[in-house]
């Protein structure tokens, strides 16, 4: 076995226990199924995962913060009402994207002045924009889903050669810049810096107030262009799509390894925990399990999930 | 990147005071009642040391902060390189050449070491992206100009307490500091780290950077200091050369009293054995087969270095934490209890060292505070009758003389020593028989500690117990009857009070000597 061999074994022997638990529900669903292993259904996957992956990768932004974003689910749909909205008044299709992507950055901005300069909770001022913003989307839409034949936007939703969808290579791009500005920016270090010390980061000469307002700029508008792709995806812009994927979000966070305080995580982790999420939920359909189950079941799985989540963590804090 | 005022008078000034780096001149700063400094003097010279020192609420971390830029001063005048720093802010301070180490861990945990260093200046290329290379080789040159090695790449969570004070350090060198203002930066440090950072101390000496040195550890400073400047009550007392004064005058000229009486040692005559540990370990804290006993009427002295277990036998035996192996035989009768509340019911208290955390509810009134570990006793139906609480915590408040308006104050607008007195009223009014004092008088002004030592003394002639661990080997010295030394998760050495003098036990604590050498090993008193 040559040196290539040799890391990726090393790779796959550090995987977190998300990786072996997602690798395990691909081998049961198969088993159980022999629908599940198809092209489709890994089509299906992506398709399912794709927008919430954005929304997570946003999430966990906040959450390294050691913030909490509740109206994420909220913004998505205000994103998608705004861009189907500009549409059918008449805007070109890069218009209307950039309208919804905007609206995003807007209702994020007013969560962050909320947080970092009127130093309201996080988990009051977010819960709060979410009311505000989904009576706002009722209002507009008349509570009806509107929606949209615009081609060009559509493309969004559509597929290269009859397999690849353009959605979730969309998704997969931002979710990769994501953690590059995680990673390679000033902004993404001083985000793990005001979750790790916010008052050591401030006394070095961090301008923390500012920065902590852009963490919700910049999780408005990630999530915001997740909305305007899931709006395209689905052609239609529904005024209560978003409701509940703040929580699929946190979840996926949570799993994928990130410590609700202190700064620690990653997003690479979130991805695994979006995966985790999405093969449950399709899994469950391709077995065909009665729907009215589902809810309860991935409550409880996930909330069983967590737990074993944090007392690792705990462990882990115990050793350092 | 400085920004210095220019006016006529500032150019003056400059040609008479080249000499210092920093001049405080007459500064005054009144808060709501108190007056926190009063038309305080200070300068300080390029290379040099100057200690700043006072007993908590001199106005020393005051001064600190005028000189830092937190505050402005009501008085007076601040001059750095001669020249009249008006207005100051912190981010100007910085870019006169100010910097400052707090006591507090400032750095960001999931941060690497070059990340911490260069936080507010990160370097870029490209735009946006961070040049992280730039960063590393930069970060690698300034810990070695410091005589350090610390791997860049290491998070900061991964980080021995000394080597994130050389990162501070580092991060206050990037500003191009030539002020650096360092409080208390051994308060958590083991000996060999003190050695380490004082030699980092003596780089920046020889780089022409003036340090001021708040510390209350006052053989420390005659080692590394050169001058030293007492403050009082936020009166200016004196600048000395610290070659020139005694520990005691130094002293004498803190409290304004003399010290001798600080340390007062009754022989009571041990009783009965109330505690005794045999064997105990645990893989989780380190705790290695450790065997000790504690007497009705006497004070036992744990003493080792940090780090060295102390306080994870202090937490096991109050249950705080579980242990593997060993029995804890309390009142002649082994415990199978499990949890701190078991602890209490045994008769048992514990007084972390971190009281602000651990022993108290900051945010909760001293009354509160006081029945906080009793309520089950003194309201047996389950209601809390406040005018109750509050009477019982009064009595409290005058047993100890806590100094607080009343039991209806918050805590922790209390001083460091009468919210240690707050903690030893908790434990008072649960009846305990067993005290364990996990470094019962840090951060605590020479004042209040002789308070404290007079209490424990009180406690030992009330027949009940104390396990005292500490760190400065004077206080466990002058108040103990017998001292266990720790090493390494374990005991090493047993003194009686007139066996122990500091190099023993230093030398027990510290690895360079083989155990089996003490000469006074744990196994011949133990029987």
């Amino acid at each position: 076995m040559g040196n290539a061999g040799m890391n990726a074994l090393k790779i796959l022997l550090n995987m977190p226990k998300i990786f072996w638990v997602n690798v395990a529900l691909i081998v049961a669903f198969s088993l159980i199924s022999n629908r599940y292993m198809t092209i489709n259904n890994a089509i299906n996957i992506m398709q399912q995962g794709a927008v919430l992956l954005v929304v997570t990768a946003a999430m966990t932004i906040v959450i390294l913060s050691e913030g909490l974003d509740l109206s994420l689910g909220a913004v998505m749909t205000m994103a998608g009402i705004v861009s189907v909205l500009a549409l059918r008044a008449g805007w070109p299709a890069p218009a209307a994207i950039l309208a919804g992507v905007l609206s995003g950055a807007f209702l994020g901005a007013i969560t962050g002045t909320l947080i970092a300069l009127c130093k309201m909770s996080p988990f009051i001022a977010s819960l709060g924009m979410q009311g505000v913003i989904y009576g706002f989307t009722l209002a507009l839409t008349h509570s009806k889903a509107v929606f949209t034949d615009n081609a060009i936007f559509l493309l969004i939703g559509s597929r290269i050669g009859h397999y690849v969808p353009v959605a979730a290579i969309l998704c997969g791009i931002i979710f990769l810049a994501v953690w590059a500005i995680l990673h390679h920016t000033k902004f993404g270090r001083y985000v793990i810096a005001i979750g790790g010390n916010e008052a050591g980061a401030r006394l070095s000469g961090v301008n923390t107030t500012f920065w902590k307002w852009f963490v919700y700029v910049f999780a408005g508008t990630v999530t915001a262009m997740g909305g305007v792709i899931l709006a395209a995806r689905l052609q239609v812009a529904d005024p209560i799509v978003g409701v509940g994927w703040e929580f699929d979000a946190i979840a996926a966070t949570v799993l994928g390894g990130t410590s609700l305080v202190k700064g620690r995580g990653d997003v690479s982790g979130s991805f695994l925990g979006v995966l985790l999420i999405v093969l449950l939920r399709n899994g469950m359909d391709v077995v065909e399990m009665p729907p009215i189950w589902e809810p309860a079941l991935m409550g409880t799985i996930i909330i069983l999930a967590i737990a074993f989540q944090v007392r690792a963590s705990m462990r882990e804090e115990a050793r350092a | 990147m400085r920004r210095i005022p220019s006016s006529a008078a500032a150019e003056s000034s400059s040609l008479a005071s080249s000499e210092y780096v920093l001049q405080v001149r007459n500064v005054s700063k009144a808060f709501p009642g108190v007056q926190a400094l009063d038309n305080v003097s200070f300068d300080l010279r390029p290379g040099e040391v100057h200690v700043l020192l006072g007993e908590n609420g001199a106005g020393k971390s005051t001064l600190m902060k005028i000189i830092a830029g937190a505050y402005r001063p009501d008085a007076g005048e601040i001059l750095i390189d001669g020249r009249p720093a008006v207005n100051l802010t912190p981010r100007k301070a910085q870019e006169l050449g100010v910097g400052i180490i707090y006591q507090e861990f400032n750095l960001v945990p999931y941060l690497n070491v070059a990340e911490n260093i260069f936080i507010d200046q990160l370097p870029t290329r490209q735009l946006i992206r961070l040049d992280h290379k730039t960063a590393h080789r930069k970060a690698r040159e300034i810990l070695a100009s410091l005589g350090m090695e610390v791997p860049t790449h290491a998070l900061a969570v991964e980080l021995s307490t000394a080597q994130q004070q050389v990162v501070e350090v580092a991060k206050a060198l990037t500003h191009k500091s030539r002020i650096l203002i360092m409080d208390e930066p051994t308060a958590s440090l083991t000996d060999r780290e003190i050695e380490q950072l004082f030699m980092t101390i003596r780089e920046l000496k020889s780089k022409g950077i003036g340090i001021i040195y708040i510390s209350h550890r006052l053989r420390e400073m005659k080692e590394i200091g050169d001058r030293v400047t007492v403050l009082r009550d936020g009166k200016y007392v004196g600048t000395h050369e610290l070659s020139e004064v005694t520990v005691d005058s130094l002293v004498t000229m803190m409290v304004g009293r003399e010290i001798d009486l600080l340390y007062e040692h009754e022989e009571v005559g041990p009783g009965e054995e109330v505690l005794r540990v045999e064997g105990l370990s645990s893989k989780a804290t380190g705790l290695r087969d450790v065997s000790i006993t504690l007497r009705r009427g006497e004070i036992v002295g744990l003493a080792g270095l940090v780090g060295s277990g102390r306080t994870e036998l202090a937490r096991a035996i109050f249950n705080a934490d579980r242990h593997d192996a060993g029995k804890i035989i309390i009142f002649g009768k082994e415990t199978k209890s499990k949890t701190p509340k078991d602890s209490v019911r045994n008769r048992v208290a514990l007084l972390p060292e971190d009281r602000k955390r651990q022993g108290l509810a900051l945010i909760l009134s001293v009354a509160e505070n006081v029945l906080s570990a009793s309520l089950d006793k003194a309201f047996p139906r389950g209601w809390v009758d406040l005018r109750k609480q509050k009477s019982i915590a009064e009595e409290y408040i005058k047993i100890l003389r806590i100094a607080t308006p009343s039991g209806d104050q918050i805590t922790q607008y209390l001083s460091g020593g009468n919210q240690q007195k707050v903690v030893i009223a908790k434990w008072l009014a649960t009846g305990s028989e067993i005290f364990i004092f996990d470094e019962p008088t840090r951060g605590i002004d020479v004042g209040a500690k002789r308070e404290i030592y007079a209490f424990m003394n009180k406690l030992k002639k009330e027949n009940r117990a104390v396990l005292m661990v500490s760190s400065e080997l004077p206080e466990v010295i002058g108040m103990s009857d017998r001292i266990f030394v720790m090493r390494e998760g374990t005991i090493v050495a047993e003194f009686s009070r007139d066996e122990a003098t500091q190099e023993k036990i230093i030398s027990c604590a510290m690895d360079a000597i083989p155990e089996k050498s003490t000469g006074n090993g744990i196994d011949q008193n133990a029987a």
